[in-house]
């Protein structure tokens, strides 16, 4: 089974990081996304947003890479959230109870309104 | 032969226009009511589906089912103690089974390569998305611990167990398979926090290192069942330091004091058991 990359990147919108996730979130994903979040929060951030539109495909390898940079950000005094992710998805989320710890939001807009799913 | 149906034309007449004022929805009502069904993930099968309490069904004679039934899954985050990701690796030097073969192989055996005194009862199904399997584990001190784990995740190159309320540790430990340099590597990954302050005590007076045993010796002899040689590397990584006090409350199901408690009462059920109602 062949990995695709996974590509990170980090923008900035009404005091909120932005981290914009596309492709698959496997164990090769720890890198991209440490990376997107060391750029994310170079400038003094509260809270960081994971935007999983174009993410395509997450294992449970994958999950625990998200754990981590959950447990990084808490370490850091930081909120993580998340949008854009499918069905299917905010299920695996509630199935790992990573839902406990990120509030869910169904688009980028209502995350920044802070209109949870 | 007599008809035992209805006549057809029986009951009141119906006309066009007798009934109410059908509710008039605007074309932008209709975008927003419409959506279209959301494609089929395609890991779906891969992944266990949502269960709010795990129930064990078909428990082997020999097990003691305990701790189990009732209880939620706990991931990484619900935990008491410090984060920890730990990583232990074997290189299958010489082994030309693939990633593939060496995880069926890895599923169909899992409790053979498992050190002495400790057993896993797996579902009959074998290792699949949603099964429920008990643990009957030896703890320091020959205390013996009734748990189980939830299969999380299973796919060809990897699965997933996530532990339940009261076990050592909250979390799951992912075992995978994968090409590194031209050789297949095996691969067990614990991301855990322990689930309760006495958990953490006892990981810290060497629990630990016990743990690290356990999962060295199960991936030596993976690489001995496979006739392949190899030392495993251990990577431990402290994720977060902080202990998370809120969760100290974890203790009420500890999985250890519960079935120390039920080891106690052992020769109790057996006195009871000839006066006991079929």
């Amino acid at each position: 089974m062949s990995l695709s990359p996974l590509k990170a990147s980090a923008r900035h919108r009404d005091g909120i990081a932005i981290i914009d996730l596309q492709g698959e979130i496997n164990r090769m994903s720890e890198e991209p996304l440490n990376a997107a979040y060391a750029d994310a929060t170079k400038q003094e951030v509260a809270k960081v947003l994971l935007n999983f539109d174009d993410v395509d495909y997450i294992n449970s390898t994958g999950i625990a890479v998200i754990v981590g940079l959950l447990a990084r950000a808490r370490n850091d005094g930081r909120s993580v959230t998340a949008c854009g992710l499918s069905d299917h998805y905010r299920e695996i989320f509630e199935i790992t109870r990573l839902s406990d710890f990120m509030t869910i939001f169904t688009d980028e807009e209502n995350a920044l309104t802070d209109v949870p799913a | 032969m007599t008809s035992t149906n209805p006549p057809v034309n029986e009951g009141p007449e119906l006309r066009l226009g007798d009934g109410p004022t059908p509710e008039v929805i605007s074309e932008e009502e209709i975008h927003e009511e419409v959506k279209p069904p959301e494609v089929s993930a395609r890991d779906a099968a891969n992944w266990a589906k949502s269960v709010s309490r795990l129930s064990v069904s078909d428990a082997p004679a020999d097990a003691v089912n305990l701790n189990v039934t009732g209880r939620r899954v706990m991931s990484p985050i619900q935990g008491f103690g410090k984060m920890w990701q730990k990583t232990y690796r074997v290189e299958l030097a010489n082994c030309e089974s693939t990633p593939s073969e060496i995880i069926t192989v890895w599923k169909e055996n899992f409790s053979k390569f498992w050190p002495e005194r400790n057993r896993f009862f797996g579902p009959l199904t074998g290792i699949a998305p949603g099964e429920v399997a008990l643990l009957n584990l030896t703890m320091p001190g020959r205390l013996k611990l009734s748990t189980g784990v939830l299969v999380l995740y299973a796919d060809e190159e990897s699965f997933t167990l996530m532990t339940p309320q009261g076990h050592m540790f909250a979390g799951w430990i992912t075992f995978s398979s994968f090409e590194k340099s031209g050789s297949p590597v095996a691969q067990a990954q614990v991301l855990m926090r322990s689930n309760d302050p006495m958990y953490e005590i006892g990981l810290s007076l060497g629990g630990h290192k016990k743990e690290d045993e356990f999962w060295e010796h199960t991936l030596s002899s993976l690489a001995s069942y496979l006739g392949a040689g190899g030392e495993v590397d251990t990577q431990v990584i402290c994720v977060d330091k902080k202990r998370q006090w809120s969760k100290a409350t974890n203790i009420w199901h500890n999985a250890a004091i519960r079935s120390s408690i039920y080891s106690m009462g052992t020769p109790f059920r057996m006195i009871a058991k000839p006066f006991r109602r079929t």
